[in-house]
């Protein structure tokens, strides 16, 4: 019996191999290099949970911690809200739907760097030039320690609205044109239907969204790199920064990693949480 | 109560023309059932009457109101639906109560108008309940306690039926018939089933290709087809048309008769003659295709307990007061 089945084996074990190799033998490298004080050279030894306290008295990684916390739920929550309004609107009976469609999804497939470096220049150079001198946007808001961190909202929103208006396009697809038709008879307003019908049926589909945005979101690294580089100071310095820079350049390597598994519990937590708390919803 | 008036409706969708101009009149209470084969425009219309599509010209009256421009739920008229359209993450109260609840009403109210709905559509024990977890014909039950709730002058059924059994849909039309008489609102239903039409309807509107072909009762319908068209629709199994010979011998272009009314006769007597082909015998009655030497394959419907075998040979005739004359695509006076 085994031997009718083996070519499945080996459908799933090169996907394993490299899954094991290139994903979870780092982590649990890293979990180890955790209890150590390893700097990513040289000799070590066992420290225990050392690392793991030195991190809550850490401000600097608090600080991390808070703005990518309040970047992840704003972020989340703007994407959310533009994506679902753009699904509405591109479901419906409009022309060019197809290719408006195709052009909404155009940021998911660019890379995040590159397009972060264009909005680089766009909210240094262009925008400034826009608006009159005095008014907030007559200067550079990515140097501005207070308002840095919206820049890189307006980036992340933005292409992450791709992915989940097609989300959310596919959940508006799966409602049948009847009940719109029924409400309708039943005197039921726009925003009645889409309150009362539109909304908790697409409910599976505002979980999946919200959860994978703010797990993105949290995980936010690339888009911060190349508009700010964690700056003006350590404005915008997410987890993934501190983590990068502490672990890679600065010699903290088993530091660095308790902060990762520590992050990793966190993100696990949220999500758990989050998508319990949705799921009631939907039910 | 409330009468339909259409005058001069005209449907198009593009270039196309899917319903010519037509007058037609609902009379106030009335079940007025809209038949036809599939793609003749039965729900086209029925949606032009709810407000799910607009008319292209000519005017709708509703209870004496112009209501052409007006919005579905400006019309008075409630729906049921084919898919019965129910909101699935909602309790069957709840989908009783919608229309109530996008009106704000008082929820004493609303809870007044579910409990004597759920009454008298026996879905008391169900209202907890959500579609997915319920049959096809509690789940048309829903649908309508959705509709009556609303308390509107005309209710529209757009093939209410056909997702249900054999044995379900025949429930369903004493159900609905019954509901009629309850209520006394004016009924508009759409149906390919010509048995749904006779049983329910006191009006059919029978259509082909966005024209009405016919206006009647049932069984004016039934006695006196004006069309070959009409006479070959209405009535189960359907009536014989027979043309060529037979039909010129008595100075038509189409001799109607149907199976009911032939019976067998002496070979001297017979206006057909042929032998059985093929025989189906339902109890009470025998329904045989017989192959005829003057109208070719024709249809019989006799008593039960006269036997038949393939191959037999039968002589046949019809009363003269059974036969329907057509010439010209219309009934000859």
């Amino acid at each position: 019996m085994f031997g009718n089945r083996s070519h499945y084996w080996w459908m799933v074990l090169p996907a394993f191999i490299l899954f094991f190799g290139f994903h979870t033998y780092p982590a649990l490298q890293g979990l180890f290099y955790s209890f150590t004080n390893f700097r990513g050279y040289g000799n070590w030894e066992f420290v225990g949970f050392k690392n793991y306290i030195n991190v809550f008295k850490d401000s600097r990684a608090l600080s991390a911690y808070f703005f990518t916390l309040q970047f992840a739920i704003v972020a989340t929550i703007l994407t959310n809200i533009a994506s679902l309004a753009i699904a509405v609107g591109l479901n419906s009976n409009i022309k060019l739907k197809t290719f408006l469609r195709a052009v909404y999804f155009i940021p998911n497939v660019l890379s995040i760097l590159i397009v972060g470096f264009i909005f680089k220049f766009i909210l240094s150079n262009l925008v400034p030039g826009i608006f009159p001198d005095g008014s907030v946007l007559s200067r550079n808001i990515l140097g501005n320690p207070d308002l840095a961190w919206i820049g890189i909202v307006i980036v992340a929103v933005w292409q992450a609205m791709a992915f989940n208006t097609l989300l959310y396009l596919a959940g508006l697809q799966t409602i049948s044109d009847d009940l719109y038709e029924a409400a309708n008879i039943d005197g039921a307003s726009r925003w009645q239907q889409f309150r009362m019908i539109t909304f908790p049926l697409i409910a599976p589909f505002f979980t999946i969204n919200m959860v994978l945005a703010l797990k993105n979101f949290l995980m936010a690294f690339d888009h911060i790199m190349a508009l700010t580089g964690g700056g003006p100071g350590r404005a915008t310095e997410s987890i993934s920064i501190v983590i990068y820079r502490g672990g890679f350049e600065g010699g903290q390597f088993a530091y660095q990693s308790a902060n990762a598994v520590i992050y990793f519990i966190v993100i696990l937590v949220l999500s758990i949480v989050q998508l319990r708390a949705l799921k009631l919803r939907e039910n | 109560m409330t009468s339909v008036i259409l005058k001069k409706v005209e449907k198009s969708f593009g270039a196309v023309t899917v319903i010519p101009p037509l007058d037609l009149e609902i009379p106030e209470g009335s079940f007025t059932v809209f038949v036809g084969p599939s793609g003749c425009g039965k729900s086209t219309l029925l949606r032009l009457i709810a407000g799910l599509e607009e008319v292209s010209t000519g005017t709708l009256e509703i209870g004496g109101r112009d209501v052409t421009t007006s919005e579905p739920s400006d019309r008075g008229i409630a729906m049921v639906f084919q898919s019965y359209a129910l909101y699935p993450h909602m309790t069957v109260a709840d989908n009783i109560a919608f229309p109530l609840k996008v009106l704000k009403r008082p929820q004493t109210e609303i809870n007044a108008a579910v409990a004597k709905a759920a009454d008298m559509l026996q879905l008391d024990a169900l209202l907890t309940r959500k579609p997915k977890d319920l049959s096809g014909g509690q789940r048309q039950r829903v649908a309508i306690g959705r509709a009556i709730v609303r308390d509107a002058g005309v209710l529209l059924f757009d093939e209410p039926l056909s997702n249900l059994d054999a044995s379900l849909r025949g429930q369903m039309r004493v159900e609905l018939s019954d509901l009629h008489r309850n209520m006394g609102a004016t009924m508009i239903y759409v149906t390919h089933d010509q048995v749904e039409a006779m049983t329910m309807a006191d009006q059919i509107v029978v259509l082909r290709a966005g024209v009405i072909e016919q206006v009647g009762s049932p069984m004016t319908l039934y006695e006196k087809p004006m069309t070959p068209f009409v006479a070959g629709f209405i009535g189960s199994p359907n009536m014989n048309l027979m043309e060529g010979q037979i039909a010129k011998e008595h100075g038509c272009d189409v001799l109607g008769i149907r199976p009911e009314h032939l019976y067998r006769c002496a070979p001297d007597d017979a206006l057909l003659s042929g032998t059985v082909r093929h025989a189906e015998n339902l109890g009470a009655e025998t329904v045989a295709y017989v192959k005829t030497q003057q109208a070719g394959e024709i249809l019989i419907r006799i008593d039960g307990k006269e036997r038949l075998s393939i191959g037999d040979s039968i002589s046949l005739t019809a009363d003269r007061s059974n036969w329907h004359l057509f010439a010209d695509g219309k009934r000859m006076s």
